[in-house]
């Protein structure tokens, strides 16, 4: 796991925001950006830059399921909740890959190698059901490719 | 017009024409994020890999999509001579080199690949791409550059009357503009349809300053795509839009509110609204004339609710983006307190149209009601996953029969589901029609155009758990009836799934219909409206649920069990596959565990006559009048 960035390095990389509430949401996008989630210590930061409470921060960060608090797993299955994909069985996808990862949605392994996040729906729906793996679309699934691809993710097949 | 914009539109038309006869084979790829889930990428450096390996003359491009997604990646290709333009699908990168040979070496057709001639001559092997029943009907004025332009390429955009429609908006005063607006008829076209003409004029006659526009791009609709197609396909039609909103408005500053999951239409709306900066029509003293506009692209960041305009306007704000009572409504007290125009893609982007071409013209496809196009986008058990661009009303048969390409399987289709989670399920009347009357009838709503069809293996209950456990974890928590409500309703369905039905959960879910309406905002006061019209529409279903404990698509868990029928084909590979290893082997028999089985189906999936699933209750009923008797 990487270690958290220093004060100095956040607070060069969000100088350019100004006392402006409408910099709150463009701030931790930039710090999400460049580190993969946001440090907690990142959210005293932009107060400061923004002239504004740490709480304000973090309440806002906390509001979106996107600004994550926590650095991602190395291997991040995020399955797509979508209508489509549920209709083609995605449920039944997600609960074996969850007992497959041992993990619950929302979830990672303990030493962080694999984890389960919800994904939304963006439209690809020619593809459904599918997950991404870190962001690659791995579609048409059926429940045993899913936990296949898990085993895999996991290691137990190696 | 505009002196500066006239030459730029000259230039870039005459850039265009001289691209296009360049004698050269075009080869263009649609990147959006539809094709590149399908490999569009790959097969964009194949063509240009093959292309520098064979050492041939071709222009190599990009543009937006078609609205085929499932043929997707598709593939346009013009002739040197520029007299044939084909439209090639399913052009994987292992199908280039072949591909090209045939395209461009040999100069002919690739007839198992193409799906129509845009330009030319229909031959016996490759039909009118206007024939083809996916294009049948559609009136494409949104979706016109689609498939033709390169997305970032503002020259592209210019060179097809881009920008014409402030050009003329820039001669005209602002009460004028709003007239336009409101002699077509364009309604919102996020669901509501309230005429956007109005919602201008609000802006335009406000009192305060500064004034602002926001773009209304977070899609969170699960099964909608529309304003994404219009975000990555042509960009510069939003941004074109709200710079006639901004005349018609007064105002100096707007905001795209883009969703965090479109990560590709973020960023080309950023490169559009950064070219337009370049070329002098976003900014200080725009083409000379002494007006400053400013346009921002502002990224969400995973929260369905912002969806709703004072969620959106909070979020922007800096705040959590939670939704807040109205009035006052946006055009009172919108950003920053400030008067605010709240508009949706899809809206805005019909502005440039009307612009051009006159509000008479735009509503020419019109029936009394609805005006102008409208898009859609299919999906569920179709077909045809796709976008069309269509005139408002088509029925319910001919989006179904004909453009999504019929129900998967040629099964039955059991129903739809128009308008996203917060609306509601229909069932299979062909004949209604996608407008905004029968679903306003019905206690719901038409919405942004995402319509999602299911078959005959969806359990209603199973639907109505999805969509109100979506808006349980999107309800953002302010009002006890919505982020409460929803809860309970869950529970109570998962409780039916598992088999503990009450006769007193219809009356409960009732109740809860009721009270759900006095939430704050649109998210609490329509989160019941899947469960509202099911029990209307597929009320036996219910009380198969509840009574019978008996669900005939075999979905709800707790009513279900998966037992081994026979050792046979299979069951070696669907005992391994068990991901909560419940297979055990029992007078040297495979065995499943029920305590143990999650019934994920994947052990059905590998040994379809061996593994079969049961009516639980029914057997256990079975059990026990055996016992007893």
């Amino acid at each position: 796991m990487q270690a958290e960035p220093s004060m100095q390095e956040l607070r060069e990389l969000v100088a350019e925001f100004l006392p402006n509430r409408g910099h709150v949401m463009p701030a931790l996008h930039k710090v999400q950006d460049r580190y993969g989630y946001v440090p907690r210590v990142a959210m005293d930061v932009i107060a400061r830059q923004l002239s504004t409470t740490p709480a304000l921060i973090y309440g806002a960060a906390t509001f979106y399921t996107d600004f994550r608090l926590h650095p991602r797993p190395e291997t991040e299955i995020s399955w797509c909740s979508g209508p489509a994909c549920r209709l083609k069985g995605g449920d039944r996808i997600r609960e074996a890959i969850q007992a497959t990862l041992e993990v619950p949605l929302g979830g990672e392994s303990d030493d962080g190698r694999y984890g389960l996040h919800i994904g939304q729906c963006n439209g690809t729906c020619t593809e459904s059901p599918q997950v991404w793996v870190n962001e690659k679309v791995v579609g048409n699934l059926t429940v045993s490719k899913a936990i296949r691809l898990a085993r895999d993710i996991k290691g137990e097949s190696e | 017009m505009n002196a500066r914009l006239q030459s730029m539109i000259d230039d870039a038309k005459r850039a265009w024409t001289e691209q296009r006869s360049s004698g050269r084979e075009q080869v263009t790829v649609s990147i959006d994020t539809s094709s590149l889930a399908r490999g569009a990428d790959e097969t964009l450096a194949a063509i240009r890999a093959q292309a520098a390996a064979m050492n041939l003359k071709v222009d190599v491009g990009i543009t937006g999509t078609w609205g085929m997604n499932w043929l997707e990646p598709t593939v346009t290709v013009r002739s040197a001579a520029g007299t044939r333009t084909v439209l090639y699908g399913n052009v994987t990168a292992d199908r280039v080199p072949e591909f090209l040979q045939a395209v461009v070496v040999e100069g002919r057709d690739f007839p198992e690949l193409a799906i129509g001639v845009v330009e030319g001559n229909a031959t016996a092997e490759v039909p009118l791409l206007s024939d083809h029943p996916f294009m049948r009907g559609q009136v494409r004025r949104l979706m016109a550059n689609m498939g033709t332009i390169d997305p970032e390429s503002i020259d592209h955009y210019l060179a097809h009357d881009g920008y014409a429609g402030f050009g003329k908006a820039l001669d005209m005063d602002a009460e004028a503009i709003v007239k336009h607006m409101l002699d077509s008829g364009l309604g919102g076209r996020a669901g509501g349809g309230f005429p956007a003409g109005r919602k201008w004029d609000f802006l335009s006659t406000a009192t305060a300053d500064p004034r602002y526009l926001v773009c209304n791009a977070d899609e969170g609709d699960p099964g909608a795509w529309v304003n994404r197609v219009v975000m990555e396909a042509d960009p510069h039609l939003v941004v074109e839009g709200m710079m006639i909103a901004a005349r018609a408005g007064h105002a100096r500053e707007g905001y795209i509110y883009i969703r965090y999951e479109y990560p590709l239409a973020i960023a080309r709306m950023q490169k559009a609204i950064d070219d337009a900066y370049a070329r002098g029509l976003l900014g200080k003293d725009i083409l000379g004339t002494g007006w400053d506009f400013d346009l921002i692209v502002h990224r969400g960041a995973g929260a369905y609710v912002c969806g709703e305009e004072t969620g959106l306007i909070n979020s922007i704000d800096g705040y959590r983006g939670m939704p807040r009572i109205k009035p006052p409504f946006p055009a009172q007290a919108g950003l920053w307190n400030k008067p605010t125009n709240v508009n949706n893609v899809e809206s805005y982007a019909n502005a440039p149209m009307i612009m051009r071409n006159g509000a008479e013209w735009w509503a020419n496809v019109s029936n009394e009601k609805e005006k102008g196009t409208k898009m859609f986008t299919f999906s569920g058990h179709v077909n045809w996953p796709g976008c069309v661009e269509v005139p408002f009303g088509p029925t319910i048969r001919q989006c179904l029969e004909q453009w999504a390409g019929g129900m998967l399987n040629g099964k039955k289709c059991k129903g739809f589901q128009p308008g996203g989670p917060l609306s509601g399920v229909v069932t299979a009347n062909l004949d209604l029609t996608l407008t905004l009357d029968p679903y306003r009838g019905m206690g719901m709503f038409l919405g942004g155009g995402g319509i999602v069809f299911f078959d005959e293996s969806t359990c209603i209950l199973d639907m109505c758990k999805y969509f109100l456990g979506f808006c349980e974890d999107e309800s953002c928590g302010r009002c006890t009836t919505c982020h409460g409500g929803t809860q309970r309703a869950v529970e109570i369905i998962r409780r039916i799934q598992q088999g503990g039905g009450r006769e007193s959960d219809i009356l409960n879910l009732e109740k809860l219909v009721t009270s759900l309406v006095w939430s704050n905002c649109f998210h609490g006061q329509f989160a019941m409206t899947s469960i509202k019209t099911a029990l209307k529409a597929f009320r036996s279903e219910w009380d198969e649920h509840i009574i019978e404990k008996r669900c005939r698509a075999a979905v709800c868990d707790g009513l279900i069990d998966y037992s081994v029928r026979a050792q046979g084909e299979g069951i070696d590979e669907a005992a391994e596959i068990c991901p909560t290893n419940a297979f055990y082997k029992e007078a040297g028999g495979w065995q499943i565990d029920d305590g143990l089985c999650i019934r994920c189906g994947a052990c059905k999936e590998l040994a379809p006559s061996s593994i079969e699933i049961r009516d639980r209750f029914a057997r256990i009923a079975a059990g026990a009048a055996a016992a007893g008797g």
